[in-house]
């Protein structure tokens, strides 16, 4: 895994004395610092993309750091988001649902969540291998035929933990 | 010539047209802006002054005059929230101008702050932040809640920043709305004195609208549809973004523009959702108001 902390970009490429992920342009040169990291990044590498130490994100910012990131990389590299809290949830959300965009995001607490735009089926798959369903080892036979026919879609993207459905 | 516009006696939201009506066109003479008999201003009401001094000082004949509260109390309460501070540079100040600087209280959770660019964004949403805990304690919301605020602060700035094409002012305070609510209430006021939102949208939305292009189909593309003069898919979610957060916590945006003003109303309030055909007034004001979620 590669690990990105938003904060130390945050006050590397606009300025040491802001705390929050807010406007257009500091996302965007968030977004910058975030592109230099990747090039480290390789193969099958996680980016753990960290906001543990941010506070706000508005939806700007969320809209450059999460939303574009995703369209321009989303293919080329697997994504988690870390250390998310419901009020950043409240950003990224609408900006995935805008683009059709998905992605995985960890909390505080450690627990993982499927964000943006998702066909149930894999949410719901998603949850039983991420242990949300507990005592469910298999998935519901519904589930696992509905999850069969998304996986023969030829538009079902095939990589990126966080991708783009409907845009392959 | 010098013509008087009256300040309202109570000047907010509700009596800005009032207001607006009085200003008429800013170009023919001189303006004397009469504050002297008003009792009590809004964030709103004192953000949307400000921007009547620009414009008159931009584009009239000499810059405006205005008198100060008489009441000194009145006048205590313009200085703490940052008032004169700016006003000076737009207006001509007659009257007693207290000698107090702009703080922060119980009531003024924001003095009067202006919004040029990125930074001052930024700036705005640190300082909101600081307040968190009273806006909580004001409130009676979650953290969430509070976080949510500093985010649709956050846009509403952004918006004069990306769109008016000149700077503006934002201003949030407290009160206790016994009569007209029974709760205690925290109102925004963001307003600059730019090119609204008629003209901002026009490059890429006019079109779509054909003859019914006009400031209330402008601000019905931007808060329902999310249409942005940027290109760019991922724009125009700001104001959308505050619609929800205001929806949420049963809380009020209205957003006016040249000639035409929209809101989101709630269960307690009485406002018209969309209302056309008001007097023109330079750049645009958005208003958000955020009640306690408990009774008080």
């Amino acid at each position: 895994m590669q690990h990105i902390d938003l904060k130390t970009i945050l006050q590397r490429t606009v300025s040491s004395r802001y705390g929050d992920l807010v406007t257009r342009p500091t996302g965007q040169a968030v977004r910058g610092g975030i592109e230099e990291e990747l090039e480290a990044v390789t193969g099958e590498q996680v980016a753990v993309i960290d906001f543990g130490t941010v506070r706000l994100l508005d939806y700007s910012c969320a809209d450059e750091i999460v939303g574009k990131l995703l369209l321009q990389h989303g293919r080329a590299h697997y994504f988690l988001f870390q250390g998310v809290t419901a009020s950043h949830c409240e950003a990224i959300e609408p900006v995935l649902e805008r683009h059709g965009l998905a992605a995985i995001a960890r909390d505080r607490e450690g627990r993982i969540r499927v964000l943006g735009h998702v066909p149930e089926a894999v949410a719901d798959t998603l949850s039983t291998i991420t242990g949300r369903t507990l005592g469910t080892d298999v998935l519901p036979e519904a589930t696992a035929h509905e999850l069969l026919t998304l996986l023969r879609d030829p538009q079902m993207p095939g990589h990126g933990a966080a991708s783009a459905p409907g845009t392959g | 010539m010098t013509r008087v516009v009256d300040i309202p006696s109570q000047f907010d939201d509700r009596t800005f047209e009032q207001f607006a009506t009085a200003c008429g066109e800013f170009a023919d003479d001189r303006i004397l802006f009469d504050a002297h008999a008003t009792q009590w201003a809004s964030p709103f009401g004192l953000v949307g002054l400000l921007v009547a001094g620009q414009w008159a000082a931009e584009h009239g004949p000499e810059r405006p005059l205005l008198t100060v509260p008489s009441d000194r109390d009145v006048a205590h309460y313009w200085g703490r929230a940052g008032f004169f501070q700016h006003a000076q540079d737009w207006f001509e100040l007659h009257g007693k101008i207290p000698r107090v600087a702009p703080s922060h209280s119980s009531d003024v959770l924001l003095a009067i702050t202006p919004v040029r660019g990125s930074d001052d964004v930024h700036g705005v949403v640190e300082s909101i932040q600081d307040r968190s805990a009273a806006i909580l304690a004001e409130l009676g919301l979650e953290a969430t809640a509070a976080m949510g605020f500093a985010m649709a602060l956050s846009e509403a700035c952004q918006n004069i920043v990306e769109h008016a094409g000149t700077s503006g002012w934002v201003a949030v305070q407290a009160y206790n709305w016994r009569r007209r609510l029974g709760r205690r209430v925290v109102v925004i006021g963001v307003a600059d004195a730019g090119i609204g939102f008629r003209r901002s949208l026009a490059a890429t939305q006019s079109d779509r609208f054909g003859d019914r292009w006009s400031d209330a189909t402008a601000l019905e593309a931007a808060l329902f549809h999310g249409a942005s003069r940027f290109r760019d898919p991922g724009r125009g979610q700001g104001l959308g973004g505050i619609a929800r957060y205001v929806n949420r916590w049963s809380g009020k945006l209205a957003v006016r523009s040249g000639a035409a003003r929209i809101a989101i109303v709630p269960p307690w309030d009485d406002d018209e959702p969309l209302t056309d055909g008001l007097a023109a007034f330079p750049g645009s004001q958005v208003l958000m108001i955020v009640p306690a979620q408990d009774a008080t």
